[in-house]
C-alpha cells in the first residue's frame, strides 16, 4: 500500500469531499468531518512511523512514478529522520487546529476544506523527494492559506494576508529560480535530492543558487530582515491558522534550507557558513529584542518565534551531528510550544476580547479569571524560555552544545538571547496573569477600569488541546529518546555528508 | 551498576521522585478537579512521601556507612557524541545534606499546616514545595553537571512560583519577576559552561570532568582564559542560588512569599547551592582569578550582608541579608579550600536558619505584622517561639558553644595562619550578625506590648510542634557534627580563638542592646549618620543601580529595535509595495492593447534571464 501517497491524499480527498458535500451541512458537521479524516492522517502517520527503520539514515518507504519525465518532474516521495517527525507535527496540529475551530460561521465548508488542503500540500512538501514536486506542494500550501488569513482575520486582515502573499511568492520564486537555476547550470533535468560537488557546478555558480535558496528559505521560517509579515500575519489571523502557521508552515521554511541548502549544496554551505552563523545570531537577539517591546500577546509570541526559528539557522551553519539533531529537536519543540501558547493566547483573547498587555491583569484568579489557562501559559513560556524538564530546554541544549565547537561566539550571543526569552515571558505572565483581576484601558484607566469582571469559564473539553500539547512538551522534554531515536541516523549522516565543517 | 548493591541502594533515583510525586499528587486538589473536604488531603499526601524521602534517605545512609560510598548512573539521552546521564553519588556528605534537605522540608510542612490554616490554595503551596524538594534532593544527589544544571533551574521555577504564591499582590508580583530573573542571569552563565565543558570534556561526570581538566590543564589543552572564563560561568550558578552579590537581591525580596517557604530557602536551598559549588570547586583549581572573584563575593556578601540586615525593618529580610552574609562565610571558606569546614557550617546554619525563621513565622502569624517597629513585648506572651529565637540566635552566633560558635572556632584557626584578612571578615560577621539578633529580639520580644501584640497568644501546636523539635535539634547541633567529623573534634582551637569569637559575640550584644530603638529616633538627625542609614536600608541602592543600568540597557534595546523594527525594516517593505502598486498605476497608462509589445516584452525578460544565467554559468566554469 502506498503509505505516503495515502498521507498526502487523504487530506486533499477530505477537502474535496468537504467542497462537494451535498446540501448546505451545518459547521458542526463540517468540524466533525475534518477531525475524522484528520484523525486518519495521524494514524497514518503514526503507522508511517511504525514502519520507519530508525537505524537506516536514507529515505524510506519510497514511492517513484515518473510524471513528466521531460522535465525531470518525478512523482517520488520518501520519508527519513528528518522529515517524518515533521509529518507527525503537521498531522497533530492540524487536528488541534480543527478541535479548536469552535465559533465559526463564515462559511465553514471552505474553512476546514482549506485546513485539510493545507495539511495535505504540508505533508507532502515534506515527503517530496524531487524539487519540483517540493515546488509544487511548497505553492499549493500558500493560496489556502492566504484565504484562512484574508477572510477569516482580523479588522486588518487584508494588508496581513496581501504581506503574507508577497513575501511568500517572492519566497517560492527564488526557490524555483534556484531549482530551475540548477537544472540550467548543470545541463540536466534530473531534480533529485543529489548532492553537487565541484566537479558538477563550480563554486561560484553554486553560490549565487544558495544564496537565492537562502533568501527564499529565509522568508519562510522567517529570518530578520524578512520578517515583517509574520507579526502582522498572526495578530490578524485566528487562533487555529496562528497555531498552523507557526507550528507546521514556519518549518517548510527550515526543513527547505536543512534538506535543499545543506544536502544540495554541501561545499557551498560550508563556504558560507561562519556567514549563516553571523546571521543566525543577529536574527537571534533581533526577534527577542522586538519581543520584549511588544504590547500585545500574539506579537510577542510571533517576535519570540523569530528568535527562536534562528536557533535552527545556527545548528544548520554549524552542522555537527549533535547540532544537526539539535535542528530537528527545535523544529518539532518550536512547533508544540508556539502552538501552545498560540492557543492560549486565543483563549484569553476570546474570553476577555483583548490580548493588551496594558490591559489585561491578574487573569489567574482562581474563581474569575483563567486559573488553568493561566497555569498552562506559564508551562509553555517556561518551555519557551528553556527551563529543564520541557522540550525546549534539551532543543536549545543540543543545538548549543553541538554549534558552540564551531562557532563559540555566535552560541554565546544567542545563549544570552535565550536569556532574554525568559525576559519578556516573564514580563507576560507577570503583567497579564499575576496580579489583581483587572481589566483596564488605558484610555482612562480610573473611570473605565472594570474591577468586576467574571470572566466565563474555559469548559473542561476546551483546555484539552492545549493540555495534550503541555504533555507533549513535557514528555518530549524528559524523555528526549523518542524523538532522537527517530531522527539520529539522517541527521548524523546529513551532518557528515559536509566534508568541511562537520 | 552492579546488581548485587542493596535494593534501597538501586532504587536511589526514588527521593527526588518523592518530592515530585508530591506534586504530582497535590494536583487534583490544587486544580480544584476534587474540592470536597478542603485541600488538607494533598497537604497529608505530600507529607506521606517526605517522610518516605527521610526514611529511605536514612536507610540508604546506614548501608553507605556499612558498605562506603556507591555511585549510581543511569543512561539519559545518548546521541552521536553526546553522553547525558543521570547520575547519583551516594557519599556521605551527599546523603547527610539529603536527610538536612527532607528533614526540614518535613518540619517546614508540618508549620505550614499551621500557618496557611485558612489559606484558600493550601494543595497549591505542597504541589510546588513537592517540586522544591525534589529538585533539591536531586541537586543534592547529582553525580554530573548537567543535571545539576537541570535541577537548580527547576529549583528557580519554583523559586518563582513559590515566591509568586499570592500573585495578587503587586509587591509579590516584582518579587517573583527579580527572583527569577536575577537566578537566571546566574543560570544562564552556568549554562554556557555547561555547554563549552560538555563540548571540550565530553562527558559531564563530576569524577570525569575533575580528570579532564587536570589533564588539560597539564597539556595546554584549556588556556588560562578559558580556564577563566569557564571558572567564572560555573559559579555563577551557586553564586545566584547563594545570593551573594551582587546577586543577592532576590533572597531579600522573595521575603514576600509565604513563610514556610521562606524557611527552606533560607536554609537549605542556598546549602544546595554550595554544595554545587563545591562539586565544582575542583574546576576551578586551575584559575587564581576564579578564586580570587569567590574571595572577593565571599567578603563583600559577608560583611556587607551583616551591615544590610541592620538596617532592615522588616522582620524577614533582616533575616534573609544575614543568609546572604552567611553564606559569604561559606563562600570564602571554599575558596580557601575548606571544604569539609564550609560542610560544617552549612549545617550549623541551616538548621539554626531554619529555626531563626520559624519563630519569625510563629510571630508573624500570630500578629498579622511583619514590621520591627510594630512589634513589641511578646517575650512573655509566646514563650515557645521566643525560646526558639534564643536557640536560633545561639546557633547562629559565635558566643554560646552551639552550632556555628564550632564552625567558626575551626574556620577561624585554620584561616588565621593564612589569611588574617578573611579570619577577620569572620569574626566581623560574627559581631554584626550578634548585633542583629540582639537588636531584632530587643524590638520585638522585649518591652511593653503594642496594640498589634497585647493579646497575642502562643502558635498552635501545629507550629510549635516543629518549632520545639526544631529547637531541640539546634541545640543537639555540636554532637551531631561532632559525629560527622569525629577527627580531630569540634573544638580543635586554641583558646585564643575561642576567646576572640566570644569577644566578638559579646561586643555585638552589647552593641546591640545600646542601639536605640525608639521609632523616633531610628532614622538619626545626623545627616552623614542618616545617609548611612539609608544607604544600607536601601541595600546599598542595588536596585536603583540596577534599574538604572542593566534593565534600562536592555529596555532601552529593546525599544531601539522595536522602532528600527516598525520604521525601518517595515517602512522599507510598506515602501516597496506602494512603489510597485505607483508603478502599476502608470504602467496602466502605457498598456497600449497591441500583441507585439507585450510579446517584445516577454521575449526581452526571457532573453535577460537566459544570458543572466549563462554568463552566471561561464563564471562559474571559468
Amino acid at each position: 500500500m502506498p503509505l505516503l501517497t495515502l498521507l498526502v491524499m487523504v487530506p486533499i480527498v477530505g477537502s474535496f469531499v468537504l467542497l462537494l458535500w451535498p446540501g448546505s451541512p451545518p459547521p458542526l458537521r463540517m468540524r466533525n468531518v475534518t477531525i475524522v479524516v484528520l484523525v486518519f492522517q495521524l494514524i497514518l502517520s503514526l503507522v508511517m512511523a511504525g514502519l520507519f527503520d530508525p537505524a537506516m539514515p536514507g529515505m524510506q518507504l519510497q514511492e517513484l512514478h515518473n510524471w513528466v519525465p521531460n522535465i525531470g518532474l518525478n512523482y517520488s516521495l520518501g520519508v527519513d529522520g528528518l522529515s517524518l517527525p515533521l509529518v507527525l507535527i503537521n498531522a497533530a496540529l492540524t487536528l488541534v487546529s480543527a478541535v479548536i475551530t469552535r465559533d465559526i460561521d463564515k462559511r465553514p465548508r471552505i474553512y476546514f476544506a482549506m485546513l485539510l488542503l493545507i495539511s495535505g500540500a504540508v505533508n507532502g512538501a515534506f515527503l517530496a523527494q524531487n524539487l519540483l514536486l517540493f515546488f509544487l506542494f511548497y505553492e499549493l500550501e500558500l493560496i489556502p492559506l492566504w484565504l484562512l488569513i484574508s477572510v477569516w482575520g482580523g479588522s486588518e486582515r487584508a494588508y496581513a494576508a496581501t504581506k503574507f502573499l508577497i513575501f511568500t511568492a517572492v519566497s517560492g520564486v527564488l526557490i524555483l529560480g534556484a531549482f530551475l537555476g540548477l537544472a540550467l547550470l548543470t545541463g540536466s533535468v534530473d531534480f533529485s535530492l543529489t548532492p553537487l560537488d565541484g566537479e558538477r557546478l563550480a563554486m561560484g555558480s553554486q553560490l549565487v543558487l544558495l544564496v537565492a535558496l537562502l533568501i527564499g528559505f529565509g522568508i519562510k521560517i522567517p529570518l530578520v530582515p524578512f520578517h515583517t509579515w509574520l507579526p502582522d500575519a498572526h495578530t490578524q489571523a485566528s487562533t487555529p491558522v496562528s497555531v498552523l502557521l507557526a507550528g507546521v508552515l514556519l518549518k517548510l521554511g527550515t526543513y527547505g534550507l536543512l534538506r535543499f541548502g545543506l544536502g544540495l549544496f554541501p561545499d557551498a554551505w560550508a563556504l558560507i557558513a561562519p556567514w549563516l552563523a553571523i546571521w543566525a545570531a543577529i536574527s537571534v537577539v533581533y526577534g527577542s529584542l522586538a519581543a520584549i517591546a511588544q504590547r500585545d500577546m500574539k506579537r510577542m509570541v510571533a517576535y519570540s518565534s523569530v528568535g527562536h526559528m534562528g536557533y535552527i539557522l545556527l545548528a544548520a551553519a554549524a552542522a555537527t551531528p549533535v547540532s544537526m539533531l539539535g535542528a530537528v529537536f527545535q523544529m518539532v519543540s518550536h512547533g508544540l510550544i508556539s502552538a501552545l501558547l498560540f492557543l492560549l493566547v486565543g483563549t484569553v483573547y476570546r474570553k476577555t476580547g483583548t490580548r493588551d498587555l496594558d490591559v489585561l491583569r491578574g487573569l489567574l484568579n482562581p474563581e474569575r479569571g483563567l486559573p488553568l489557562t493561566g497555569s498552562l501559559m506559564i508551562v509553555g513560556v517556561m518551555a519557551s524560555a528553556g527551563m529543564p524538564g520541557m522540550a525546549g530546554f534539551i532543543s536549545e541544549f543540543l543545538v548549543f552544545r553541538g554549534s558552540i565547537v564551531a562557532f563559540p561566539v555566535a552560541t554565546l550571543i544567542s545563549m544570552v538571547a535565550s536569556g532574554l526569552t525568559a525576559v519578556y515571558f516573564l514580563l507576560l505572565v507577570n503583567r497579564a496573569f499575576f496580579g489583581r483581576l483587572a481589566i483596564t484601558p488605558p484610555s482612562d484607566p480610573v473611570a473605565d477600569a472594570r474591577l468586576d469582571i467574571r470572566l466565563a469559564a474555559v469548559a473542561p473539553r476546551e483546555t484539552f488541546p492545549a493540555l495534550a500539547l503541555s504533555v507533549a512538551v513535557v514528555v518530549l522534554g524528559l524523555v528526549p529518546v523518542v524523538l532522537g531515536h527517530f531522527s539520529e541516523a539522517t541527521t548524523t549522516a546529513l551532518a557528515s555528508g559536509l566534508g568541511g565543517v562537520g | 551498576m552492579s546488581d548485587s548493591l542493596p535494593l534501597p541502594i538501586q532504587l536511589v533515583w526514588l527521593i527526588p521522585l518523592y518530592g515530585f510525586s508530591g506534586m504530582v499528587l497535590s494536583l487534583p486538589w490544587a486544580s480544584g478537579w476534587i474540592k470536597r473536604n478542603g485541600p488538607r488531603p494533598a497537604a497529608y499526601l505530600n507529607l506521606l512521601v517526605t517522610l518516605l524521602a527521610v526514611l529511605h534517605g536514612s536507610w540508604i545512609m546506614r548501608l553507605v556507612q556499612q558498605g562506603g560510598p556507591q555511585h549510581i548512573s543511569f543512561p539519559w539521552f545518548e546521541v552521536a557524541d553526546l553522553q547525558l546521564r543521570i547520575g547519583f553519588d551516594l557519599s556521605l556528605t551527599n546523603l547527610a545534606a539529603v536527610e538536612l534537605v527532607t528533614f526540614l522540608s518535613l518540619v517546614a510542612q508540618v508549620f505550614a499546616l499551621g500557618y496557611l490554616d485558612k489559606e484558600w490554595s493550601l494543595a497549591r503551596f505542597y504541589a510546588l514545595v513537592g517540586f522544591f524538594e525534589g529538585a533539591l534532593a536531586g541537586v543534592v544527589l547529582s553525580s554530573n553537571l548537567l543535571m545539576s544544571y537541570f535541577l537548580l533551574e527547576m529549583l528557580t521555577l519554583s523559586t518563582y512560583l513559590l515566591v509568586g504564591f499570592w500573585y495578587a499582590q503587586p509587591l509579590v508580583v516584582t518579587a517573583a519577576r527579580d527572583a527569577f530573573l536575577t537566578k537566571r542571569v546566574g543560570d544562564l552563565l552556568l549554562l554556557m559552561g555547561v555547554v563549552a565543558l560538555s563540548a571540550w570534556a565530553g562527558s559531564m561526570e563530576f569524577s570525569d570532568l575533575y580528570r579532564w581538566s587536570a589533564e588539560a590543564h597539564a597539556d595546554g589543552r584549556l588556556s588560562s582564559l578559558g580556564a577563566t572564563l569557564l571558572g567564572l560561568g560555573l559559579i555563577a550558578g551557586p553564586m545566584g542560588k547563594c545570593a551573594q552579590f551582587p546577586m543577592h537581591l532576590w533572597l531579600d525580596e522573595a521575603m514576600e512569599g509565604p513563610n514556610p517557604a521562606s524557611i527552606l530557602r533560607n536554609s537549605v536551598v542556598v546549602t544546595a547551592g554550595a554544595l554545587v559549588l563545591l562539586k565544582v570547586m575542583p574546576l576551578l583549581r586551575f584559575s587564581p582569578v576564579v578564586n580570587t572573584v569567590l574571595l572577593v563575593v565571599g567578603a563583600i556578601s559577608a560583611v556587607a550582608g551583616g551591615l544590610v540586615a541592620l538596617a532592615q525593618v522588616d522582620l524577614k529580610r533582616a533575616f534573609s541579608y544575614s543568609t546572604t552574609s552567611y553564606l559569604g562565610l561559606v563562600f570564602i571558606a571554599i575558596a580557601l579550600e575548606r571544604p569539609s569546614l564550609a560542610l560544617l557550617l552549612l549545617l550549623a546554619h541551616g538548621l539554626a536558619k531554619a529555626l531563626l525563621f520559624m519563630s519569625v513565622g510563629s510571630v508573624i502569624a500570630t500578629t498579622n505584622c511583619q514590621d520591627l517597629t510594630e512589634l513589641s513585648g511578646l517575650g512573655s506572651r509566646m514563650p515557645a517561639t521566643t525560646t526558639a529565637y534564643l536557640v536560633a540566635a545561639a546557633g547562629l552566633v559565635g558566643l554560646l558553644p552551639l552550632g556555628c560558635f564550632w564552625s567558626f572556632g575551626l574556620l577561624v584557626q585554620s584561616l588565621a595562619p593564612v589569611s588574617p584578612l578573611f579570619a577577620a571578615v569572620f569574626l566581623i560577621t560574627n559581631l554584626l550578625t550578634a548585633v542583629n539578633l540582639t537588636r531584632v529580639f530587643r524590638s520585638i520580644f522585649l518591652g511593653a506590648p503594642h496594640p498589634k501584640t497585647r493579646r497575642a497568644p502562643e502558635v498552635n501546636w501545629l507550629m510549635a510542634l516543629p518549632m520545639v523539635s526544631l529547637t531541640v535539634l539546634v541545640l543537639l547541633t555540636p554532637l551531631l557534627m561532632q559525629r560527622i567529623d569525629p577527627v580531630p573534634g569540634i573544638a580543635d582551637f586554641s583558646w585564643i580563638v575561642g576567646l576572640l569569637l566570644v569577644g566578638s559575640g559579646a561586643t555585638g550584644v552589647v552593641i546591640g542592646t545600646m542601639l536605640p530603638l525608639d521609632q523616633f529616633w531610628s532614622r538619626s538627625r545626623l545627616k552623614p549618620l542618616r545617609a548611612i542609614q539609608d544607604l544600607l536600608a536601601a541595600d546599598f541602592y542595588t536596585e536603583r543601580i540596577y534599574r538604572a543600568t542593566i534593565v534600562a540597557f536592555v529596555a532601552g534595546l529593546a525599544r531601539a529595535t522595536d522602532w528600527f523594527d516598525q520604521i525601518v525594516v517595515n517602512g522599507v517593505v510598506n515602501g516597496l509595495g506602494r512603489l510597485s502598486i505607483d508603478s502599476a498605476e502608470n504602467l496602466k497608462l502605457s498598456v497600449s492593447g497591441q500583441l507585439q509589445t507585450y510579446v517584445l516584452t516577454v521575449i526581452a525578460a526571457i532573453v535577460l534571464l537566459l544570458s543572466g544565467l549563462s554568463w552566471l554559468g561561464q563564471a562559474g566554469i571559468s
